[in-house]
């Protein structure tokens, strides 16, 4: 596209208004844009700050747990078949909220936890406090990776609109805006151009006139001056019925 | 009953067996190989060091990276293919006393296919995971069988169990029961059970033996105890989980079941010498030995004094369990060094 581009109108003062309006209303929406972008932008620094954290933590609390297990297994014996086969409903669900920033929908996810324990009793016989420790040290890890699975989605939506908007925005700076200010200034060009035509013709006319007007004077002055000054009353004409 | 056969005439019937376990206990890991083990860096280091143990090359085949759960197969497989040699070569009563000793097995085992099945899992799955020492018989024909009291009805009837349900399980409560209830009840009779058997032995086997349950049962009763406070379990429910067969019965039994928390436990504990030591070093801070852990030394030091002493069949039982416990240890040296978490790698309990 030549950068001479612009919006194909007829040039006049009507055109030149609604222009100019336009021009406005594409620099306002460029700086509300520009707001949502960087509100946009900060909460993805908050987020990516908080992600780094929890991953942090979850190479420890994962670490914690799986050692946990290993301690329980040590004193409670093989847990883990029985474990499985009682399994029924589950007891750790995930709830899903929506949040609204900037005009973004962002999805979270919450740790939840319902029903009874069906596990109370597993290691009655030993290893009963083992089993406990490693239930809170899972259920700390689950409720980590809730959190972190809920960061990342929202992480890899704003990504997405943060995109999407500051695309909007150079494109409104760059190629909308010096659009309308170049028919802006066609328009301008034009009528200035057809002013001066006008002008032109004006002073032209006004030459001519002019011009005309000076002939008619000295045509009467060169008659005048020729003839002198003649009496009608002392003209004797002829006597057209009687005459001799 | 020939039970009581001291000196000679207890070899005319045993006297290989009792051979061939020293000749196994005498492989347990010493406190050296422990220290060796302990500062392996990698499972494969592991491997290496067990060779020039008893073990031997039993990891030479595996295919693949090492995993704990592969050693944990391995060192189980040995320990069972060594009580089976056994337990094919023996006569009564040493036969019926190593039964005993696969009734606890086999409690673990009916209590995961009554949990499958109530929950109607495939029973090729559950057969897989259950102890291969308490295998018994009937459990192939579990396919056709859809809830617990069906599975009472038909199959542990006829297993060797089935006495350690009539007392106090009723058919209709099976499948209502928590199954940890079920489990601890029956290891209750099967502890009273074999107990009593041992005092028929008479001897020495009664005098070992005898010792060693009955401070099996007072554990099991400090445990119950203990792990069941906080939880929905009442007090007359867990008196009833009580081994009638230790030291504690009957005042200190009832004493425990009328406590609330743990300080009352460890002074019900306190009247009896043994266990006050127990209760004295156990805590719960990063660095002191956990109870458990105290109980878990006490019993292996009754099975090391086991051997102490010939001609009684405590010797196989001990064997057993001091087994298994070099088995728990090995494997809690394994995760550590897997895991690269090696703060807490000596909190194995050594044997020898």
């Amino acid at each position: 596209m030549s950068s001479k581009d612009r919006v194909p109108l007829f040039p006049s003062r009507l055109n030149l208004m609604l222009m100019k309006n336009r021009l406005k209303g594409a620099q306002k929406g460029h700086s509300l844009l520009k707001k949502k972008a960087d509100a946009l932008t900060m909460r993805f620094r908050q987020i990516l700050r908080k992600i780094i954290e929890a991953k942090m933590t979850m190479g420890d609390v994962m670490k914690e747990a799986a050692f946990s297990l290993a301690e329980a297994r040590f004193t409670a014996g093989d847990i883990n078949s029985l474990v499985l086969q009682n399994v029924n409903k589950a007891q750790t669900k995930v709830a899903l909220k929506k949040e609204n920033v900037a005009g973004v929908i962002l999805t979270t996810f919450d740790y939840m936890a319902e029903g009874e324990d069906t596990y109370e009793l597993t290691g009655l016989g030993k290893g009963g406090q083992q089993v406990a420790r490693l239930r809170k040290n899972y259920i700390k890890a689950v409720q980590l990776l809730v959190q972190l699975a809920s960061l990342q989605t929202s992480f890899i939506i704003l990504d997405e609109v943060i995109k999407i908007t500051n695309r909007r925005v150079n494109a409104i700076e760059h190629v909308i805006i010096p659009k309308l200010e170049r028919t802006i200034v066609y328009i301008v060009t034009e009528l200035d151009e057809g002013e001066r035509e006008e002008f032109y013709r004006l002073k032209k006319i006004q030459a001519k006139k002019k011009k005309l007007r000076i002939q008619a004077e000295e045509d009467r002055k060169m008659l005048k001056m020729e003839a002198g000054v003649k009496n009608l009353l002392n003209e004797v004409d002829e006597d057209l019925l009687f005459g001799n | 009953m020939g039970g009581g056969m001291s000196g000679p005439s207890f070899n005319i019937d045993n006297g290989y067996l009792e051979g061939l376990i020293r000749g196994f206990k005498n492989g347990i890991l010493t406190r050296n190989d422990y220290l060796n083990l302990v500062q392996c860096e990698t499972l494969e280091d592991l491997k290496v060091h067990l060779q020039s143990t008893d073990y031997g090359s039993f990891l030479a085949n595996e295919p693949g990276p090492l995993s704990v759960s592969v050693i944990d197969d391995k060192l189980r497989n040995k320990l069972v293919l060594e009580f089976q040699h056994i337990r094919n070569q023996s006569v009564e009563p040493l036969s019926t006393f190593l039964d005993y000793i696969t009734y606890s097995y086999m409690i673990d085992n009916i209590v995961l296919l009554i949990t499958g099945t109530l929950h109607q899992r495939s029973i090729s799955e559950l057969a897989a995971k259950c102890h291969p020492l308490g295998i018994f018989e009937q459990m192939e024909a579990i396919g056709a069988v859809s809830t617990p009291a069906e599975l009472y009805n038909t199959i542990i009837v006829d297993t060797p169990l089935a006495p350690f349900f009539l007392d106090c399980i009723f058919v209709q409560d099976l499948d209502e029961m928590n199954i940890e209830i079920i489990r601890n009840t029956l290891y209750k009779n099967y502890l009273e059970e074999f107990h009593n058997f041992c005092q028929q032995i008479g001897g020495i086997t009664a005098d070992v033996m005898c010792e060693i349950l009955a401070f099996e049962a007072d554990r099991r009763a400090i445990i119950i105890t203990i792990n069941s406070f906080g939880t929905e379990l009442t007090k007359d429910d867990r008196s009833k989980l009580y081994p009638c067969c230790g030291k504690l019965h009957p005042e200190g039994l009832s004493a425990l079941a009328r406590s609330d928390d743990y300080d009352q436990v460890r002074a019900v504990a306190d009247y009896y010498a043994e266990y006050k030591v127990l209760f004295e070093g156990a805590g719960n801070n990063p660095g002191d030995k956990t109870l458990e852990d105290k109980l878990f030394e006490h019993e292996v030091k009754l099975n090391v004094f086991s051997f102490l002493q010939q001609f009684h069949f405590g010797v196989f039982y001990s064997f057993i369990k001091l087994k298994e416990q070099e088995i728990r240890n090995i494997i809690w040296i394994s995760e550590c060094v897997a895991q690269r978490h090696r703060t807490k790698i000596d909190n194995y309990i050594p044997i020898f």
